[in-house]
């Protein structure tokens, strides 16, 4: 079996004594897109800082192209092009959009790329080119959530994790925010994307991992062809 | 009020509110960026002099008044460098990281005032003014000296402003205070930001201690009084923000010449505290802060 690209071996994390993690496995191979979801507290958002060293692991393995990455400081791992897209992110609230898209290229790897990244995001999301010398705490929610992936994006991501990127917003945003997901995936970036709208995840990823107490309850892969109806089932218990 | 008098205490409240501008801006600096307040920022100012006059004076190594000053800002950069490492990098995680900084660096305080002492010894040192001369303004003749402290405070805040506003690491350390974890998912360094702004701060802390001691004596307590001046500008002009805090330090200067002049010295300190709590009173955010 070949190396994955993002691979997490029985993973378990918590927070003080407190563990939320109970062994969770999954693999992201290639350029596809995975999907997480599952009830609220249950340990998605938990996942994605320990993927991203704002947490330490207590036991178990991260693997990025074969390589253990569990343990390395945010900063390594963003060298490393994993950019984790904050659930609820305020960003630098008192920074203009402008300021926060170019921090969003600090690390040096993507600093070289920041004049062709900013395109890219203006292009993606031309709001943003229009607000630019806004502050971000003056954005609308939706704005928000752009200039979020906007900042991700900055950081010239190899992969990218996105954490309920459409929280509490109206369905046309949603559907914008959709279209912009996909094509940032088309351009070959691999995706964990969590969500609790099933349609959005089955529109945008190719496998999807249902967390549920800490660990993997439901592995779908998309030959599995569940349509949504099923997986709703499956989410409230009903085995 | 005759014209002369009226222009030499506005004279002295422009170069107080210099002086108090620098003082203020590297503690308005470390609050912003580390949420702490340094205590050791008056020692700094103190140490700031006393190597300068080392340095410079004859009595010391008599390298002249640029050297001094050049010295005396790098060493503080290191100074408040290591003091970052020191007294609040081991508290960095912790809880109670405000209340245990007040201790580390009031302690701190302590020991670098009894170091100045045996170093220095108590007796009173003077550095000659950075400039000889006079200038004539408005038909009144000031020393250059004062005028240069007049340009210095702004210009060295201006470049503080630009640094702030236009670097990557500038703008980083703005953004480091509003939120740590989306700094860290950056992919900055975040404690390294810290040091930086605690010796930019100290940088300055020294800048301003050498400024006073070219116009007063230079003692191990030199930076004590400047230091409860500086928490009340920076207090009164809004906690974290810089452009309030300079604007409150000039307010500050010339509210103190003026009632200096007219009510005296003793009962200045009494009264900007009035000031300030009626100001904290009916704005609680301070003259210039947001809400
Ligand atoms: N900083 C923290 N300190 C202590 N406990 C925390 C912390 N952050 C999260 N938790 C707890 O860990 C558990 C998992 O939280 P997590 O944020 O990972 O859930 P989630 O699956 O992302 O939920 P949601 O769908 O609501 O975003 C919750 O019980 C939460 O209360
Ligand atoms: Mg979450």
């Amino acid at each position: 079996m070949t190396d994955a690209t993002l691979e997490v071996r029985d993973l378990t994390v918590g927070y003080g004594k407190t563990q939320v993690l109970r062994g969770v496995s999954l693999r992201l191979a290639g350029d596809t897109r995975i999907g997480l979801f599952g009830p609220n507290g249950h340990g998605k958002t938990t996942l994605l800082k320990t993927i991203s060293g704002l947490l330490k692991p207590w036991h178990g393995e991260i693997l990025l192209n074969g390589a253990r990455i569990d343990g390395a400081a945010p900063r390594a791992i963003v060298d490393l092009g994993i950019i984790h897209v904050a659930q609820g992110n305020v960003l630098f609230p008192e920074l203009t959009v402008l300021e926060n898209l170019r921090l969003g290229a600090y690390c040096r790897r993507a600093r070289r790329q920041l004049k062709d990244n900013l395109e890219r995001v203006y292009l993606l999301f031309p709001r943003l080119a229009e607000r630019r010398r806004q502050h971000s705490k003056t954005l609308s929610g939706g704005e928000r959530q752009m200039l979020s992936i906007g900042v991700g994006l900055m950081g010239a991501p190899e992969l990218m994790m996105l954490d309920e990127p459409t929280l509490g917003l109206a369905p046309k945003l949603k559907d914008e925010l959709l279209e912009a997901i996909g094509e940032i995936s088309k351009g070959g970036v691999p995706l964990v994307l969590v969500e609790q709208d099933i349609e959005f995840l089955l529109a945008l990823t190719d496998h999807l991992y249902m967390i549920n107490h800490g660990a993997v309850a439901l592995d779908i892969a998309s030959g599995d062809q569940l349509d949504h109806e099923e997986i709703m089932q499956m989410y409230f218990g009903k085995e | 009020m005759a014209f002369e008098t009226a222009q030499s205490v506005l004279l002295s409240g422009i170069v107080l509110g210099s002086l108090y501008a620098l003082m203020a801006t590297g503690l308005s600096l470390v609050w912003t960026t580390l949420g702490i307040f340094n205590f050791a920022h008056g020692i700094f100012m103190t140490i700031g002099a006393f190597i300068a006059w080392q340095v410079g004076t004859d009595l010391g190594w008599g390298l002249g008044p640029a050297a001094g000053i050049a010295l005396g800002v790098a060493a503080l950069v290191g100074v408040g460098c290591l003091s970052e490492f020191l007294l609040v990098r081991p508290f960095l995680s912790r809880s109670g990281i405000v209340m245990l900084v007040v201790i580390t660096t009031l302690s701190a305080t302590i020991f670098l005032e009894n170091s100045t002492l045996l170093i220095w010894g108590a007796r009173y040192k003077q550095m000659p003014p950075l400039i000889e001369g006079k200038v004539e303004l408005l038909s009144t003749a000031i020393s250059a000296h004062e005028v240069l402290m007049i340009a210095i405070a702004p210009l060295t805040l201006l470049t503080l402003w630009v640094f702030l506003k236009f670097t990557r690491i500038g703008s980083a350390i703005r953004a480091v205070s509003q939120n740590q974890e989306s700094a860290l998912l950056m992919g900055m360094n975040v404690p390294l930001l810290y040091s930086i702004a605690f010796g930019l701060s100290a940088g300055l802390a020294g800048f301003a201690g050498i400024l006073l001691g070219s116009i007063r004596f230079i003692t191990p307590g030199l930076g004590n009084e400047p230091l409860v001046k500086a928490l009340i500008v920076a207090i009164f002009g809004g906690l974290g923000s810089l452009g309030g805090t300079i604007g409150a330090a000039y307010i500050i200067g010339l509210v103190e010449a003026i009632s200096t002049f007219f009510i005296g010295l003793y009962w200045t300190p009494a009264i900007l505290f009035a000031g300030m709590i009626v100001v904290l009173l009916l704005r609680p955010t301070g003259l210039f802060g947001k809400k």
